[in-house]
């Protein structure tokens, strides 16, 4: 059961590795079983997603199916193609380019395409909303290819899905999932207070030096130059905001730098857009890599079956991935557990 | 209005209207679009005036109610589009939840204001409960804020949703995937018949609302107007408004206050020195020392002016004016020096501009002219203001004049002065910026012994001579200062 994954959530998020990894399998089983338990649910979505058809892809895709009660928040646009009984209980006058996000009770089952808000502040605002309608629990569709980790960080617990669709390579499927895994779990960063992390500044990297100032590096200065002079040689820690790339990350590991001990960390596990060959380097040389706001992984889901037409074997699918993290794995098409 | 958005802005218009803080975007849309009264449209504007000073003078013992009336207002959406459209019977889910929710808020407010407009006295303001229409949109009376077509509501919309819900009770328990895809396609076909009624009625609830459109769409008016009441009364008790009296030409102020200026000079700790003037039909003139005030003078009149003409409580002691038809002021502009004029130029051609626009304006005009001519030679300069003078004294409008030239004051109906630096100690002054050393402004040291206050001039004649004290207090090159 998906369900005690999740338990005590007041908010969950679930992000796909890419279309078609199982995502609304995953979310109308967990409706399905939270249904059983009576936990009343809030859905939406980052922007759209839940079409009958795959917009990009064109395969039949499963839609949103919630029961009677459910409150969802959705663009009005969005209601001519869902079929639920519908009571509109509130207007949150965010615009979208489908309409107005609204939020409606479900008098009735019956499917539901999702088309949320897309800025964070609008879906943490949301979770509140649900919760002031008797929500237990809020579930936010994340949607394919967002970057950002908007949905993660706003909800308590995030579900990532996974499987045949990724690549046909297993070792691929299991490789890549493993690194993502890695970087969206990484530890909150502990070298900055929250308050020296909101001091604005122009520059994309500030120091800390082991007298605990906090300044931003100066401009001109690559960080790996930066690493190498003498002024900055008591700098224990650098926060780089916005994405950490391997362009920045490759010569501080060519320069000979000293970094054992050093804290490097940045926004969230999705700003890190590292090669899995400099994320080990940086760990084999002593780095600590930290974020801001860390996500709590509460399951990883395997789809054996590819939208392309093809399938793994589910078990081999589902212990390797078992061995690669330390999170629990489910299979989403298996009716046990197994 | 024939003020220029620069013009409003520098007189401290905007400002004012800016500070003005409404709940609903009915009272915000009502100031984004404000209206100016014209001469013949006075007894409105009396007795919206008169409603804005018996709010400001409830404020505090009402001041729950209006709270409540705020906070009833706050939520609300404009949606007097949808409305306008309710005959074409096209109103979506969210539309009617809107309106249902206006609706349901009238019901609210109605008692309330009934209520304040009882024990305030206010006039011409009405927001009655919209029960009728209220009736169609909530048959079932559960004035619930939200917005559900009962099963109810037709016999049909009844069997269909029935229908449906047998289905969705098989699916729940099938767990046959092939049964289950076959239940799916029979639902589908219920939630088509389903959704078909739904638009039926919503269409039919939007013909049988239609009639009440106009008295919504007054609810929505009247929402605007209370809401936008209350803000002024605000504004009036943070700056000191007074009910003008309406005189059919002379001009009589007492202590006006200019908000933005105050406020300037209230964050530099420094306090703005109310305005007082008198102004006839005909010309007055302002004369006085440099830095002494007489634009702010100018300025504050005009807003005062401007702020009656748009539905405000002028911010003075006491306040005697005509509504005028037009405002007009004549100072240096940045937008005609874009047209490729010298200051002067075009000074001459917005003069020519006010002048005419003045003169195909209905009622009294106030025209205001700051430092005219002051941008060529002193001569030529002074034989012209003399000369706009003795025309505009004649004319049937109330203008005033600030000006540094001499002579010019005897042609006028009325003369001010700014006492200035006149009854100041020069060495006191000097020794106090010499002792600041620096740390304070030379120029804020002199104005903080500036008398900034407006005097009826008493036969003196000739514009005082303060320039030269105050460029030695500033000190100017003692070689020029010498020269002087």
């Amino acid at each position: 059961m998906l369900k005690e994954y999740i338990q005590g959530v007041r908010s969950l998020s679930i992000i796909g590795m890419c279309k078609n990894a199982g995502k609304t399998t995953v979310l109308n089983k967990l409706i399905a079983e939270l249904n059983e338990s009576r936990v009343r649910l809030g859905l939406t979505s980052i922007g759209r997603d839940g079409e009958s058809t795959d917009l990009v892809t064109r395969t039949a895709k499963p839609g949103i199916y919630v029961y009677e009660g459910t409150l969802v928040a959705t663009a009005v646009d969005m209601f001519r193609l869902s079929d639920i009984t519908r009571e509109i209980i509130y207007s949150t006058g965010w615009p979208t380019p489908m309409g107005e996000v609204a939020v409606v009770r479900a008098r009735s089952d019956g499917s539901v395409q999702l088309a949320g808000p897309s800025m964070t502040a609008q879906l943490s605002a949301l979770v509140d909303v649900f919760s002031s309608f008797g929500a237990d629990m809020t579930i936010i569709d994340g949607a394919l290819s967002r970057k950002t980790l908007c949905a993660p960080t706003v909800s308590e617990a995030t579900i990532l899905c996974t499987g045949a669709s990724y690549s046909r390579d297993i070792n691929v499927v299991i490789e890549d999932t493993a690194f993502s895994t890695a970087l969206l779990t990484l530890p909150r960063q502990e070298s900055f207070s929250e308050a020296e992390l909101d001091i604005p500044m122009n520059g994309k990297i500030r120091f800390k030096r082991a007298d605990g100032t906090v300044e931003q590096m100066k401009d001109g200065l690559t960080l790996a130059e930066a690493l190498r002079s003498r002024e900055y040689a008591d700098v224990k820690s650098a926060y780089i905001t916005g994405a950490v790339t391997d362009a920045t990350i490759k010569p501080v590991l060519m320069g000979g730098a000293k970094l054992k001990g050093f804290e490097l960390s940045a926004e969230d596990g999705s700003k890190l857009l590292l090669s899995h060959d400099s994320y080990e380097k940086l760990l084999i040389r002593g780095v600590r890599i930290g974020v801001r706001r860390p996500v709590k992984l509460a399951a990883i889901t395997v789809n054996p079956v590819s939208a392309y037409g093809f399938h793994m074997d589910p078990k081999l699918l589902l212990d390797s991935m078992r061995a690669a993290v330390s999170v629990p794995v489910v299979n989403v098409e298996s009716k046990d557990e197994d | 209005m024939a003020m220029t958005f620069s013009q409003q802005e520098n007189i401290g218009f905007r400002y004012v209207i800016n500070s003005l803080s409404c709940s609903s975007p009915y009272g915000q849309a009502r100031v984004s679009k404000l209206r100016f009264f014209d001469p013949n449209e006075i007894d409105e504007l009396k007795t919206q005036l008169s409603n804005v000073c018996r709010v400001k003078d409830t404020l505090t013992t009402l001041s729950f109610e209006y709270g409540r009336l705020q906070r009833l207002m706050m939520p609300m959406k404009d949606i007097r589009r949808s409305v306008m459209n309710l005959s074409e019977g096209a109103l979506s889910e969210l539309e009617l939840f809107e309106l249902k929710r206006f609706l349901l808020q009238t019901e609210l407010i109605a008692p309330v204001l009934e209520d304040v407009i009882a024990k305030a006295h206010i006039e011409g303001i009405a927001i009655p409960a919209q029960t009728e229409a209220l009736k169609i949109i909530d048959p079932e009376g559960s004035r619930a804020a939200t917005f559900f077509i009962a099963d109810n509501a037709s016999p049909e919309l009844k069997q269909a949703r029935r229908e449906k819900r047998e289905i969705e009770e098989l699916i729940r328990k099938e767990t046959d995937s092939a049964e289950r895809a076959r239940l799916m396609a029979l639902r589908s076909a219920a939630a088509g018949k389903e959704d078909a009624e739904e638009r039926r009625i919503r269409r039919e609830i939007c013909l049988s609302l239609a009639p009440y459109t106009d008295a919504i769409i007054d609810c929505m008016d009247n929402v605007a107007e209370l809401d936008f009441t209350i803000a002024r009364a605000e504004i009036a008790v943070r700056y000191g408004g007074v009910m003008p009296h309406f005189s059919d030409g002379p001009v009589e102020m007492e202590d006006m206050v200019n908000p933005r200026v105050a406020d300037a000079l209230f964050e530099r700790e420094r306090h703005f020195t109310p305005v007082s003037l008198s102004a006839p039909v005909g010309a007055t003139v302002i004369t006085g020392a440099n830095m002494g005030g007489k634009s702010v003078a100018l300025k504050t009149l005009a807003l005062n002016a401007m702020l009656v003409k748009a539905g405000m409580l002028p911010f003075a002691k006491y306040a005697k004016l005509p509504l005028f038809g037009g405002i007009f002021i004549v100072s240096e502009d940045l937008e005609d020096m874009d047209r490729g004029l010298s200051s002067f130029g075009a000074e001459i051609v917005q003069f020519n501009e006010v002048e005419q626009a003045a003169a195909q304006t209905e009622g009294i005009s106030l025209i205001l002219l700051d430092e005219f001519a002051r941008g060529t030679n002193p001569e030529e300069g002074a034989m012209i203001v003399r000369a706009v003078t003795r025309y505009l004294d004649k004319q049937p409008s109330v203008s005033v004049l600030t000006t540094h030239y001499d002579g010019v004051a005897a042609l006028a109906s009325a003369h001010f002065e700014v006492k200035g630096l006149k009854d100041m100690d020069m060495a006191k002054v000097a020794e106090e910026i010499a002792a600041s050393d620096g740390h304070i402004k030379g120029a804020d040291i002199i104005a903080s012994h500036m008398n900034y206050g407006l005097y009826r001039a008493q036969g003196a004649e000739s514009c005082p001579r303060d320039a030269r004290n105050i460029c030695a207090l500033l000190a100017l090159k003692d070689e020029i200062l010498k020269d002087i």
